[in-house]
Order: C-alpha cells, then structure tokens, then sequence
C-alpha cells in the first residue's frame, strides 16, 4: 500500500525535499487536472497547455529542491498560480489575445464526474461542457480571471484579492457576475440545462 | 430584491468559505427566502457544470515530469 495517499500536500512536500520521489509523484497526480485545466482555458491548445504544464511542474521542483519554497501557502494555490503567470507570459510572448478563437469540443474529456447514462444523455453532458468551456473564454477577463483562480486553483477570495490588488468583496463581485453571466449565456444559447441531467 | 452582501456571501457558501455563524444565518434565510434558495441552486448548478469542465493532461506529460525530477535527483 502506498502509504503517501493520505498525507497531506505540506507533508508530501516535506518528503519531496529529503529525497522521496513517490511524494512528488502523488503530488502530481493530485494537482495535475486543476493544473492543466487552469493552463488549457487560456491557451485553448492541448499540446501547448502540455508544454505549459511541463514548465510549471519543472519550475516548481526546481524551487522546492532549492530550498525556496515557501510553506505559508497551499501546494495547489502556489502551483496553479505558476501554472497560470506561465500561460499568461507564453501569451505575452506570442502577442496574441487570450480571447481569440474559441476552443469546440474536445477529445481529451475523461474526467466528468456526472453519472453514466444514456448514449443520448452522455452526449448532451460533453456538449453542455464542450460549450461551458467556449463560454468561460467569453467572460470579461477580471471575472475569467477570478472564476479560474477560485474554482480551479484552489485560491480562497482572500488570496484572489490579495494577488489581483483588490478587495474581496470586489473578488467575490467578479466570480459572482462570472457565474451569473455563464448561466446567462447558457439560457440564452440553448444550451441544455436541466437539473435533472446533473442532478446526483 | 437580494442585496449584495448577501450575494456576495452567497458565493462564499457556495465555496465553503463562509464562517459557521454566517453560514448558519445563510441557511436560515434560505428556508424562508425562495429567490435567495433559487440564486443558491442556480450557483450549485454552474458550480457542478464547472467541475465537469475539468481536463486530464497524457500520461506522456506527466511521466516526463516524473522522469525530470528522478533525473535530478540522480545527479545530486
């Protein structure tokens, strides 16, 4: 049994540090999806988000190696922010717009948690995602941003509005229109939306 | 009309991010305010389709992270 599943992400990185290959291992299978998917909704390309995450992880492990990482913040928080300046830089770098086309559909689409139902049902589930995900490149870039850090990166409101130099009642004004307005955009797309769909 | 600070605490229920004695007031309201108890399900519901959104990275990435750092510590 491998005895590093339930330790806690300060423990596993502690380990890291002395030596021990399997803590990192299992710190990166726990944080990968949260990390690539932060990656992939700003750069919408798969291989690209890939690269990305490669860089975010190397960065990572060359820090808390050195001895610089700091134990005061979360594991997910700190390493999805990298994740999220270096996807931010790649665009800086490529002078493109991180609004431009949007993504359709995806093959990669092996991590939804809904029930298994019907052929038909499967379907409108990855379509709903599929679009959900068009529609989070809509958002205003502060409420993207704020929806990203917050639901993704595991960052609370308070760390939001310390990173982004605003209050929190700002932070949660932004994730709260993201949210309402991705509901919107969904009504008004026909897009389907039955709770029975979701519903556990 | 809901007013914005309890929207805004809202959004932190929603995120379990609200302090016990302010959540225990939210669930209070919420037993007798429909439209507040409407905005709550609207925000679980968005909050579920977001998760679903979640992607996988290959296991080719991830073997080259793991292979980079068990790299590094051979050479150490």
């Amino acid at each position: 049994m491998n005895t590093t599943t339930q330790m806690s992400d300060s423990a596993l990185v502690s380990l890291y540090i002395s030596g021990n290959e399997n803590a990192f291992e299992q710190l990166v299978n726990r944080h990968k999806n949260k990390v690539f998917t932060t990656i992939v909704l700003i750069v919408k390309d798969t291989y690209t988000a890939e690269d990305l995450m490669q860089d975010a992880f190397i960065k990572a492990i060359h820090t808390m190696k050195s001895g610089r990482y700091n134990e005061e913040g979360k594991f997910s928080s700190w390493i999805c922010r990298i994740a999220h300046n270096l996807a931010i830089d790649f665009f800086r770098k490529e002078k493109r717009s991180p609004m431009i086309t949007l993504e359709d559909g995806s093959n990669v689409f092996n991590t939804l948690a809904f029930a298994a139902d019907s052929a038909e049902s499967l379907q409108i589930q990855e379509d709903t995602v599929a679009r959900l995900r068009e529609l989070i490149q809509t958002l205003p870039q502060t409420q993207r941003e704020v929806l990203m850090m917050r639901h993704y990166a595991d960052m609370s409101f308070q760390e939001i509005a310390d990173a982004t130099g605003v209050s929190i009642n700002t932070a949660l004004g932004r994730m709260r229109y993201a949210l309402i307005n991705l509901r919107k955009k969904m009504l008004n797309g026909n897009i389907a939306y039955d709770k029975n769909i979701y519903s556990e | 009309m809901i007013k914005t600070s309890t929207q805004n605490e809202l959004i932190q229920y929603v995120y379990n991010e609200l302090a016990d004695d302010a959540r225990e007031q939210l669930e209070v309201a919420l037993m007798h305010d429909n439209e507040l108890a409407d905005d709550c399900s609207d925000l679980l519901l968005i909050q579920r389709l977001l998760d679903g959104a979640t992607r996988t990275p290959s296991d080719r990435a991830i073997n080259n992270i793991l292979n980079y750092s068990k790299s590094l510590s051979l050479q150490s």
